[in-house]
């Protein structure tokens, strides 16, 4: 049986597009094969679960019985997504600190990655530091999300090298930026990115989506994943790989 | 074995080498022969080919998302008709990079439609150097050189490889300065010419009929091609086979 693994998605700063990458993974894993079930904590409304609901649950991270909810069930799936509200990153991190959560990383009984989705300012830099104390045995990745249009302008060379000095072990992951027509359209079709490529409707049923647009996700999804391949994603959850160890491609069409 | 419904490209990344001129020369020709045709006009600046034929070509700028949506759910929409597409050399780069992001030419395979690039060879190095790099970036695209004799009386073929054997080289022959000016005039119909100007054969009626010759070998070439490609055979090359009789 696998280790069970906790990937918390989050920023301390809103619009910085934690939730896309958070459905990211989600069709990373369901195109793996591997059991996964994610937790939106945008309560009492969550986005990922308008898009992922029969796999995702509305929690306050912050309330004692809904950190039962995600904690004590851990080995109900290999991987638990938690999306984590804006603000909320180093909230919920000594909350797992506390709860002794961080003490079972640290002897091998989970698995803990931490995607840290980066904003433009230099407050994401300090939010960096702020981390290091939480996430000495998690794998932590940096992510350079520019599907906003991000342009990370206020970080000079050096600002940037000596923030990131403090985390040695961090990895950076950069999301290429999506074609904003493609992303509105998936938006309104409140289907996961996988779902809209395979030109499917929230319930399976046959859609009618532009050939162009799920072009465009397609090829951004798959250079995204080609990302979470070069960090060995995959391997980290400790799933079986695929056959041949081949990557797996976005596939779908109607 | 169901034939898949042909999409023409008639591109070059440079103006003026006679790319409307054959996008028009086709819609002529699978006109003459009533075949279902629709056309798309890629010069958002002046689309002279959908001026020529306002109920068949349509004008396209893909310069924005929703002009590439217009332009590429169309073509893979159609595996009825033939389709034809002057790529104006403003929208070449982006036409391209769109295609091999979306993966339209697997995608158009598998909706039974074939596309195929007549691409106009030139003496510019850039011209080639293009060619090869468009074929590196679109690997399952079938290339079909032509030689514009107006723009070049020469340049190294070899440049210009075709992507099989049954797509070899396909040849536009030079008018005279005269009979080019005379359909070089916006109203000028190749259909009409030929209908009206019956009795002795003229200089554009001998180049109209061995450019039509040009299109029907290459459509069989690529008939028999793709016959000798499901029977696991080589494909015959009928432009020999034609010259050897």
């Amino acid at each position: 049986m696998t280790k069970p693994t906790v990937v918390v998605v989050g920023a301390d700063k809103g619009g910085v597009g934690k939730t896309t990458v958070a459905r990211t993974l989600l069709d990373y894993f369901t195109a793996h094969h591997v059991p996964t079930r994610a937790f939106d904590t945008e309560s009492p409304k969550g986005t990922l679960k308008r898009f992922h609901p029969d796999i995702s649950d509305v929690v306050d991270v912050t309330a004692v019985p809904d950190q039962m909810r995600i904690f004590d069930t851990l080995s109900d799936a290999s991987v638990t997504v938690i999306d984590v509200r804006a603000g909320l990153l180093s909230p919920t991190l000594r909350s797992l600190r506390d709860i002794g959560f961080l003490d079972a990383v640290k002897k091998g009984q989970l698995t803990f990655v931490v995607f840290h989705i980066l904003g433009s300012s230099i407050t994401s830099l300090n939010e960096i530091e702020e981390m290091a104390a939480f996430i000495g045995d998690a794998s932590y990745f940096l992510v350079k999300n520019f599907i906003n249009n991000t342009s990370f302008f206020e970080w000079d060379q050096a600002t940037h090298a000596s923030y990131f000095k403090k985390q040695k072990d961090a990895v950076v992951i950069t999301i290429p930026k999506l074609n904003e027509m493609a992303f509105e359209q998936v938006e309104l079709a409140s289907v996961p990115f996988l779902t809209f490529v395979a030109n499917k409707g929230p319930k399976g049923e046959s859609a009618n989506y532009s050939f162009v647009l799920r072009g465009y996700v397609r090829h951004w999804l798959g250079n995204v994943w080609g990302e979470y391949d070069r960090v060995k994603l995959n391997e980290l959850v400790a799933s079986a790989p695929p056959a041949g160890g081949a990557r797996v491609q976005v596939v779908g069409r109607s | 074995m169901t034939q898949p419904a042909p999409l023409y490209i008639v591109a070059s990344p440079r103006p003026r080498v006679g790319k409307t001129l054959m996008a028009q020369l086709l819609i002529e020709f699978f006109r003459a022969g009533d075949r279902p045709l629709v056309g798309y006009d890629l010069n958002p600046r002046e689309p002279s080919l959908a001026g020529r034929f306002p109920h068949l070509v349509w004008p396209v700028d893909i310069g924005e998302t929703r002009g590439q949506m217009e332009l590429f759910d169309q073509l893979i929409a159609d595996n009825a008709s033939t389709q034809i597409v002057d790529l104006g050399y403003g929208a070449f780069d982006q036409f391209f990079a769109v295609m091999g992001e979306i993966d339209f030419v697997r995608e158009a395979r598998h909706r039974l439609i074939e596309p195929i690039v007549l691409f106009i060879a030139d003496p510019a190095p850039a011209t080639a150097r293009s060619y090869t790099g468009l074929r590196c970036q679109l690997p399952a695209m079938t290339f079909v050189p032509v030689h514009n004799e107006a723009v070049s009386i020469m340049f190294a073929k070899e440049d210009f490889p075709a992507t099989r054997a049954e797509c070899s080289m396909i040849r536009i022959p030079r008018l005279s300065p005269i009979v080019r000016g005379v359909i070089d005039r916006p109203n000028f119909s190749f259909a009409t010419y030929r209908t009206t100007q019956a009795g002795r054969p003229t200089e554009i009626h001998q180049w109209i009929a061995e450019i039509f010759t040009e299109f029907r070998e290459l459509e069989l070439r690529l008939l028999i091609g793709r016959l000798a490609s499901s029977l696991g055979g080589a494909p015959a090359n009928t432009r020999e086979f034609r010259r050897e009789r």
